[in-house]
């Protein structure tokens, strides 16, 4: 039988998380899903799943990087070894949905709060970078996500996609340099 | 748009799906599912090896009916088998070449059933000539 993992007052780091779920700690797992839920989330979304469907997706990275967990060789942070694997689980959905819109525009944008015409404005601005994001290469737009929207290093980026540092810089760029010209043809 | 523009509108996205995610609810059924369904993988791996041994055993087996209708086999004698023999012969002396001589002489007359008269002959050659007729059935 597994010992739970032992709380203490400072929060288990996730390798001893991760440790714990590889003994069958399932309270191990629940805790690294609280922590990483929402980030993953906000990738998904931001990479094109349909809002209604982000809690599927969520559940089913979770799945497959719990299953697969011995591979995780800490090269790179939990979290963004999730987000790769969240990627892969959106194109696989992708495939499945066929011609289902795997992106819709007008959803994931809303946001009831604030001033209405600013709130019209950004909204119309995040449907233009969704749209955008969604005419890159896969690797330009996680490249993107993982930098502009999770706020992670070249380097972590790098140890996540199996690259080099320069060349997720590089993807960077021209993620920007191409998002740039499409917000500017809208 | 600028890239601090883009990089501001990027860190939004998706942030209204996130904060409906019901996190704990997402947890259980995490957890729920990882326990009802049982990962698939070692399954996968148990037939892929099966596939693996099977495509071996295919590839052996056939490797081994298949070889006694090589031309080497089909001969009788293999090029290493060959090779071997003529290494051979460099350590005989002229007396022990003249005794595989005659005895090769009387193998071919035993098949054709004719008898030799070139054995005496054979003591007139030197240790070379006797390796090279040797050789030369072998091709």
């Amino acid at each position: 039988m597994a010992q739970p993992l032992t709380r203490t007052e400072t929060a288990p780091p996730d390798t001893a998380l991760i440790a714990a779920w590889q003994t069958g700690d399932e309270q191990a797992a629940a805790e690294l899903v609280g922590r990483h839920a929402r980030p993953l989330a906000r990738f998904l979304a931001g990479a094109g799943a349909p809002e209604a469907d982000v809690d599927d997706l969520v559940q089913e990275t979770f799945i497959r990087a719990f299953r697969s967990v011995n591979r995780f060789r800490g090269r790179c942070q939990f979290r963004t070894w999730l987000l790769t694997i969240g990627g892969n689980v959106l194109k696989d959905f992708g495939r499945r949905a066929g011609r289902r819109k795997v992106m819709p525009l007008d959803e994931g944008v809303r946001d009831g709060r604030g001033d209405p015409h600013a709130h019209a404005e950004a909204s119309e601005a995040e449907a233009l970078l969704l749209a955008g994001l969604k005419q890159l290469p896969r690797l330009q737009r996680e490249v993107f996500l993982l930098r502009a929207q999770q706020g992670l290093e070249y380097d972590e980026i790098a140890a996540a996609l199996a690259t080099t540092s320069g060349a997720a810089r590089v993807h960077y760029h021209h993620a920007v340099r191409r998002l740039k010209e499409i917000v500017q043809d809208e | 748009m600028n890239e601090d523009r883009l990089n501001q509108l990027a860190r939004r996205l998706g942030a209204d799906a996130a904060e409906r995610l019901d996190v704990e609810a997402t947890a259980r059924k995490v957890v729920q599912r990882l326990r009802e369904q049982p990962a698939r993988r070692p399954i996968w791996i148990q037939q892929t090896w099966v596939r693996i041994a099977a495509s071996v055993v295919i590839v052996v087996g056939g490797a081994v009916v298949a070889s006694p209708l090589t031309p080497g086999h089909r001969s009788g004698v293999s090029p290493a088998h060959a090779h071997l023999v003529a290494d051979d012969l460099s350590d005989l002396s002229a007396d022990e070449l003249r005794e595989v001589l005659t005895s090769f002489d009387a193998i071919v007359a035993g098949d054709s059933g004719v008898v030799p008269e070139s054995g005496t002959d054979l003591n007139e050659l030197d240790t070379q000539q006797l390796r090279t007729l040797l050789r030369s059935p072998e091709g």
